[in-house]
């Protein structure tokens, strides 16, 4: 069962997974590098749960393989869920129970004994700033309180590769930051490898070190985001000056960028070097002494990569938006 | 921490062990979960002995005490309450989400049904042991002597067990709790279409077919015989056989739920 080769983390070749007629996962590669936060970005119903549960091993592919921590999910799948920790959309958590038996509970179903179970779950009680709730029942938690308890769950074993399933749907913004801060953690501290899935740009942006943006069970983009947004186009400078100075202003920004079509007092130039050439553009502006009364930089967001890759917009409800 | 484990996973017990305590703390958390398990029991001697007690005084019962021959019936028909319990919670578990951490513990996946099971069986013990009480109150014998106790246990856990495997299948191809009440229903049927109340051969019209071909007849003739008479293997033959038999339909018949859970 030891992998022969040092193999990624997370390796997917031609992974299927169909519902009848439905293939809600429709031939995904993927390789997750050790160490790294994977982000799979893809509105409601783009096929992301159905991989993490095929990734972890609640659901046999149709088609194509997985590779988890180095074990076969379909053949090894004991050998894989011993080295994952999941923490599901829906956190799997019994609302009749408190969350230290919880984590008590977890300790034992992964063959740790009592003594060390219990130091353990109050460690990650700490960790996750649930040490005053731990004895109560889970049915009274708030959402961020839930989450945060699964993913202490989640970590019990000190997984090498951890998967989050939407680990933020649902959460006010402070409860998510304070997620993110936990993932951040986790990941510079300890090395965990990270699967996260995800609706919400920003999460991807933030988060992860490299994007799979997901949609009708394919992926249609992959890469750092940087480099994704990078390929997009190039960020425009927007500069707002007299009226009647517009053309001067286009033959002095003539080296620093292309032109885009804008309204009049108004000039759209897209950059060749990126926001690094927004110094340039000022200062070439200012040489040719044109006043500049507003200046802003607009970047390609993951939103334009997704709309660029699907022809609909992510941002919002999630729901399929034509532009 | 390392976390000392052999490489082909955690034992099953621990799983096992851990679903049972988690079942007995929900229990003591909903108390309210307890009454059917006490009450049914003592609703079923009480009922069918006070409703039934005349039928003693017809010629061709085989006992001539009335709890000798419906305790052994409330015992049985409460472990199948027992099969239904741990069906609803496993419906609470599918439908709540609970299920898939067990089912994400890398002990052998088997031992997530087994737990099930076990818990049925475990919880039958208590209406075996209200119904014997009950009996022993109310007057009754054992002609049988050890061996009625013996065989009354057996009945009682084949029940529980059997009933959860029916459950098991049914639950996880509905994979909601409101599923219950078609385990329930089957649950009911086969217990009531035995030869619970009143003898096989006194019973009249279509009812003996059908008790004729209902398993649950078989085992309910092996748990009342010590209660009738002395045992020997004629006694209790068919109700092993049934149970061999209807355990292998059923463990077919939950495994192939199973494998829609986890597909
Ligand atoms: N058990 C199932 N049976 C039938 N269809 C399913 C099942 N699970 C998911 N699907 C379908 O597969 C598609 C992808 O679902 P899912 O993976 O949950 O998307 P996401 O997590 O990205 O929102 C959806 O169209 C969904 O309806
Ligand atoms: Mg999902």
């Amino acid at each position: 069962m030891e992998p022969t080769v040092r193999t990624a983390p997370i390796v997917a070749e031609g992974l299927v997974r169909a519902f009848g007629d439905v293939r809600a996962v429709d031939g995904i590669d993927l390789e997750v590098a050790d160490g790294e936060v994977f982000g799979f970005l893809g509105p409601n119903g783009a096929g992301k749960s159905t991989t993490v549960r095929m990734l972890t091993t609640l659901l046999r592919p149709t088609g194509g393989r997985a590779i988890v921590a180095g074990h076969d999910v379909v053949r090894e799948a004991a050998a894989v869920r011993f080295s994952i920790g999941v923490a599901l959309q829906d956190a799997s958590i019994d609302p009749l129970m408190t969350g230290r038996e919880l984590l008590h509970l977890q300790a034992t179903l992964y063959g740790i004994g009592r003594r060390a179970g219990r130091e353990r779950s109050d460690e990650l009680l700490e960790r996750v700033g649930l040490t005053e709730a731990a004895d109560r029942l889970v049915g009274g938690y708030s959402g961020g309180m839930r989450r945060r308890l699964d993913l202490a769950l989640a970590l019990m074993h000190e997984p090498s590769v951890l998967f989050l399933d939407e680990p933020t749907t649902g959460l006010d913004p402070m409860s998510r930051v304070n997620l993110w801060d936990e993932v951040r953690r986790l990941n510079s501290e300890h090395g965990t490898t990270v699967f996260l899935t995800t609706q919400y740009l920003e999460e991807a942006d933030e988060l992860a070190h490299r994007v799979a943006i997901i949609d009708h069970g394919r992926i249609v983009r992959e890469g750092a985001p940087s480099t994704l947004k990078a390929q997009v186009g190039l960020p425009t400078l927007l500069v707002d000056v007299d009226p009647g100075t517009e053309d001067a202003a286009r033959s002095a920004l003539s080296t620093v960028g292309e032109f885009r079509p804008t309204r009049a007092g108004r000039v759209a130039v897209g950059l060749f070097e990126g926001a690094s050439g927004a110094a340039e553009a000022v200062r070439v502006l200012d040489a040719a002494g044109i006043t500049i009364h507003h200046m802003e930089l607009n970047t390609p967001t993951l939103d334009d990569v997704f709309a660029e890759a699907t022809g609909r917009r992510l941002e919002g409800s999630g729901e399929a938006d034509p532009t | 921490m390392t976390v000392a484990v052999g490489r082909r996973g955690v034992p099953p017990w621990p799983l096992i062990r851990q679903v049972l305590h988690r079942s007995a703390t929900s229990l003591r958390r909903i108390p309210a979960a307890i009454v059917p398990v006490v009450v049914m029991p003592i609703f079923f001697t009480v009922a069918f002995s006070g409703t039934f007690s005349g039928l003693t005084e017809l010629p061709g019962y085989p006992t001539d005490n009335i709890l000798n021959w419906m305790v052994p019936y409330a015992c049985l028909q409460s472990a199948s309450f027992a099969a239904l319990a741990s069906a609803f919670a496993l419906g609470r578990d599918l439908e709540g989400g609970f299920y898939d951490r067990l089912l994400l513990a890398p002990a052998p996946r088997w031992t997530v049904p087994a737990a099930s099971i076990v818990w049925a069986m475990i919880r039958a013990l208590l209406p075996l042991s209200i119904t014997l009480a009950l009996g022993v109150l109310g007057g009754i014998t054992f002609p049988g002597g050890p061996a009625a106790v013996w065989w009354l246990a057996v009945g009682s856990f084949a029940v529980a067990a059997l009933g959860s495997l029916w459950g098991l299948g049914v639950m996880y191809r509905l994979q909601r709790q409101s599923a219950g009440g078609l385990v329930q229903i089957g649950l009911f049927v086969v217990m009531f279409l035995s030869v619970g109340t009143v003898p096989l051969d006194l019973q009249e019209g279509w009812l003996p077919y059908v008790a004729r071909w209902n398993p649950v007849t078989y085992v309910l003739d092996m748990a009342r015989a010590g209660f009738i008479g002395p045992v020997g293997w004629s006694e209790v033959w068919p109700g092993l056989l049934a149970i061999t038999v209807g355990g292998l339909l059923l463990v077919w018949w939950a495994e192939r739920g199973w494998r829609r859970l986890v597909p």
